[in-house]
Formats: C-alpha cells, structure tokens, sequence
C-alpha cells in the first residue's frame, strides 16, 4: 500500500471508529455488563435542568436529536471507508468531506450547547474536536504526500532487523508487566495496614488497585485487630495530602478506648 | 564555541532529528513507564496496571489475564513505534534519508494505531477526558508526519548559530536574569520549605469549631503534625469531625486546602 493510501486509512479508520463507538455509548444506556461509557441522558437531564427546564421530555428530545444525527454522521464514514476498500478515490473523498461536514456542525452544535450551560471544559473539548477534524481533512485531501513509495508485505533486510529489535523489546516489556501483576493483583481485595500518625489516628495509605470492597475489608480487620478501640470517624483525605501521582488515596480512622 | 552539528546542518535537517528524536523517547519512556511497574525511588510513572485493571472490572471483566493481555498489545505497539522512530533517527543521522522516510512512516503508522487503539477503550470504558487526550495525541502524530514530511534533509544551510556580539549580550542578558531568578528562588526554598512538615496551629472560628489553612507545600506530615498539635493543646476536647472546605467555597488559587476541626468536650 502506497504512503498516502495507509494514511488516509487510518484518518478514516480513526473517525469511523470514533463516531461507530459514539453511537454505541447512545444507544447502551446508563452502566452495563460489558460496557460503561458515558450518561449521556443523565447529563443532558442535569444540564436541561440547570435552566430551569426540568420536563425529562426536552433533554430526552435533544438527546434522541444528537443521537440521530450522530448515527447518520457514522453512516457517512461508513460509506467513505467502504468507497476506500474499493479503491475509488473520488467517491470516498466525496463521502468523507460529506462526513466531516457534519461532524463539525455537531461539534458547533456540541459548543453551542456548552456555552448556555456554561460549561467551557467541554466548550474546549469540542473546539479541540472540531479543529482536529478540519484539520484531518486538510491533511486527508489536500497535503500531497507519495504514491509512489510503497511498504511491502515483504520488508526489507533492515526493516526486518528494526521488527526483530521490536519483538524482543515487547516480550522483555511483557514479561516485567506479568510479573508486576502478578505482584500486586492480590492489592485488589487485600486489606490495608494502618499506621497510628498520632495517639489513637491511623492512616491508610490504599494502593491504586484498591476499591471500595478494599476499603470495607481494611475497615473491619482494623476493628479484628484492635477490639479495644471504638472507631469514632473515617476522614477520607482530600487530594492535597497525596504526594502528587504517588499516592492514591490517604485514609485516617480516628478512635477511641471502646 | 559553535556547535559542529548545530553549524553544518540545516534549520529544516536539525527540525527533522528534533521530531524524530520526540517520538523515538516519547514511547521509550512510555515503555519503561510500563517495565518499571508502579512507584518507586527516583521513579513514579503510572500505575498502568491499576489503571488497566479498574477499567476492565469496571465492566465486569475482573480477571487480571484480561488487563495483561490488553497491556501486552499496548506495549507491543509501543515497542515496534519505539523502535521505527529510534531506527529512523539513526538513519537520519547517517544521511540515509530514503530509509529514515521509510521507517519513520512505519513509527507514525504505529503511533496511529496506538492511539487509535486507546480511543476505542476510551469510548468503551466512558473517559472522556483519556478520550480528548489520545485525540489530540493522534492528531500530534499526524501533524508531526506531514511537517516531517515537508522539511527537506538536504535543504540549503541558514545560519542558526549567533555572531559573536548577540552571543554576548545574550550570555549577559541570560546571566543576570538566572543570577535574579535562582537568588528569589533560593530565598523562598530557605524561608518556606519548613512548612512542608511544620505542624500548623488551628484558629478558633466558633464555638468548638476551629479553621487549619494549609500552605501550597502542606501534605500529609503536616495534616498529621496538625493534628497532633491540636491534640496537644485542646486535651479536653475530642475531634468529632473534620470539614473540608470544597474547592467552589476557596479563593480561586488563592487558598490551598483548608479544614475545620468540629470537636466536643471529653467526658
């Protein structure tokens, strides 16, 4: 395949899967088996009833808007990767502007949006979005790039030797990985030690693979092991105690003779 | 002294190693972030696996094999775009420019994919804000393809060393303002560093209500000394409960954490 033809295939595959995933996280709604996603009624509920329409009937309506006009999107690059399969450059050039027309007026959408519910994270975010697409385009159809050099199924001696190097470095990764895990998997239930910090206050610090089922278990062994003391108050440390990405979270249980 | 390198290249080669050389320790120290495994001395990084492994219990995928193998595909990938992009780099530097536009391509192809691959787990696992990054990440990579693409490795030497009285006036310019900046700096490290650890007296603000605010350096010595400061100096009260002030209530970046201390008398 030619420079600009993988190129542009992964331009498309990117935006195809974006919008397909997009439509996915619609149509599955709230948190199930299998897929999380995003609430996107449950924030266009809050977000309508910020002001003041509180009728689920209008963030429903709005939703069902957005969701629509994001399926037919995903169609378009559908049709534009299809078009590409078939190697007809005219067609899928046609489809793909049509797709990243679109795109852009549901991110001015989007933005609009953000501004009445005054939102400016998100107002960024879809600025980002909308200039990222403009810009895929540009690069999709109009930065001239070679059609002559091709990358072969059969690399050459070099490239081979470059693939060789690459294998090794992803089995020496792996292998750290799977003994890193194995390490520390059983920090998913285990219970955290505490630290007495000052006369009757213990800290916890919890591991980043702690849950709350970890918190529920360090809680009552703490309570096994010191029968003589009565828990009194769980403060959950405030991000500011963490020694920036180190620590996770930070836990002190204060108590009292029982 | 001039920079032999810095003299004999073009503004466009010294461009073309600059991207090279981005990417190429970009996904090294991605890679070793993933080989060093959580936090260590002289090493925080990621905790990737956590990571990888809340996502997927988050729907319901517990088993760990799942999280390593989903790891084990983003290493690869980071791998092979490591070593494309450090091997164009090498070829770049011999002059070997066909084989540096091959190999680069083939490091941009996989920095695509790596991305790509993220967005999808983004979209599945409902970050969005992992999602906008990779996003932009993507878009970086492409970006840096065509503009590596564009610079020409044999195009015409420009001058970028400095002549001889600009480096001079520059090299005192520079100087002083590191001599003002290092000396503010050093005075507030000698005046402020103590806070990192000094207990900080609690200010009574009602009626067995008491206000603690944290300087920008306090962290969890200080939240404890804090404590046991108080303790000291109220032994006839005990701590029934601590309210944190929540970000909205806090003077924009004025103010650091700030707790109230609600106590009672001890019986």
């Amino acid at each position: 395949m030619t420079e600009r033809r993988l190129l542009r295939l992964a331009i498309l595959v990117f935006w195809t899967l974006f919008w397909g995933l997009s439509v996915t996280d619609k149509v599955i709604p709230d948190v199930q088996h299998l897929w999380v996603g995003k609430d996107f009624f449950a924030l266009f509920i809050k977000f309508f009833a910020s002001l003041g329409l509180k009728d689920p009937l209008f963030a429903t309506a709005a939703l069902a808007l957005v969701s629509g006009l994001e399926a037919v999107n995903f169609g378009l690059y559908l049709v534009a990767l299809i078009s590409f399969r078939k190697g007809d450059a005219a067609v899928t050039d046609r489809w793909f502007f049509r797709a990243i027309l679109v795109s852009m007026v549901l991110f001015s959408l989007f933005s609009i949006a953000d501004q009445v519910f005054g939102d400016r994270f998100q107002l960024l975010e879809h600025g980002l979005f909308w200039i990222i697409l403009l810009a895929s385009w540009v690069v999709f159809r109009h930065i001239p790039m070679e059609d002559g050099a091709t990358l072969g199924a059969s690399p050459s001696a070099t490239t081979r030797g470059w693939v060789v190097g690459g294998l090794v470095l992803t089995l020496a990764t792996v292998a750290t990985l799977w003994r890193f895990s194995d390490a520390t998997f059983h920090q998913v239930e285990a219970p955290v030690a505490g630290q007495e910090v000052v006369d009757g206050i213990y800290k916890f610090d919890f591991p980043f693979l702690a849950d709350k089922v970890v918190w529920e278990n360090t809680v009552n062994a703490f309570m096994d092991e010191h029968p003589d003391l009565k828990v009194r108050y769980i403060y959950t440390g405030p991000s500011e105690l963490n020694s920036k990405k180190k620590t996770h979270l930070l836990l002190y249980v204060f108590t009292e003779p029982a | 002294m001039d920079n032999p390198l810095i003299k004999s290249r073009s503004t466009q080669q010294l461009l073309r190693y600059a991207i090279l050389l981005y990417w190429s320790i970009f996904w090294l120290f991605n890679l070793i972030d993933k080989a060093v495994g959580g936090a260590h001395f002289l090493w925080v990084g990621r905790d990737r696996f956590a990571q990888f492994q809340k996502y997927f219990a988050s729907v319901g995928l517990d088993s760990p094999h799942i999280a390593n193998a989903a790891l084990a595909v983003a290493a690869a990938l980071e791998a092979f775009a490591f070593v494309f992009f450090a091997g164009a780099l090498v070829h770049e530097l011999r002059g070997r420019t066909d084989s540096s536009h091959r190999l680069a391509l083939i490091g941009t192809l996989f920095t695509l994919g790596t991305f790509t691959f993220f967005s999808i787990g983004d979209h599945w696992f409902g970050d969005r804000f992992e999602l906008l990054e990779h996003t932009l990440f993507w878009f970086v990579s492409l970006v840096s393809w065509v503009v590596f693409t564009r610079l020409k490795a044999q195009a015409p030497t420009d001058p970028v060393a400095l002549p001889k009285a600009q480096r001079l006036i520059a090299g005192i310019a520079g100087g002083v303002l590191v001599v003002v900046t290092a000396t503010a700096i050093f005075r507030h490290n000698t005046t402020d560093f103590p806070k990192r650890t000094a207990a900080i007296a609690a200010e009574p603000v009602g009626d067995h209500i008491y206000k603690v605010a944290f300087p920008f350096l306090g962290g969890s010595s200080v939240f404890e000394n804090s404590l046991a400061l108080f303790k000291e100096q109220h032994p006839n009260e005990a701590i029934q409960h601590i309210y944190t002030v929540p970000n909205p209530l806090r003077l924009k970046k004025a103010d650091a954490l700030i707790f109230y201390i609600i106590t009672e008398d001890t019986p």
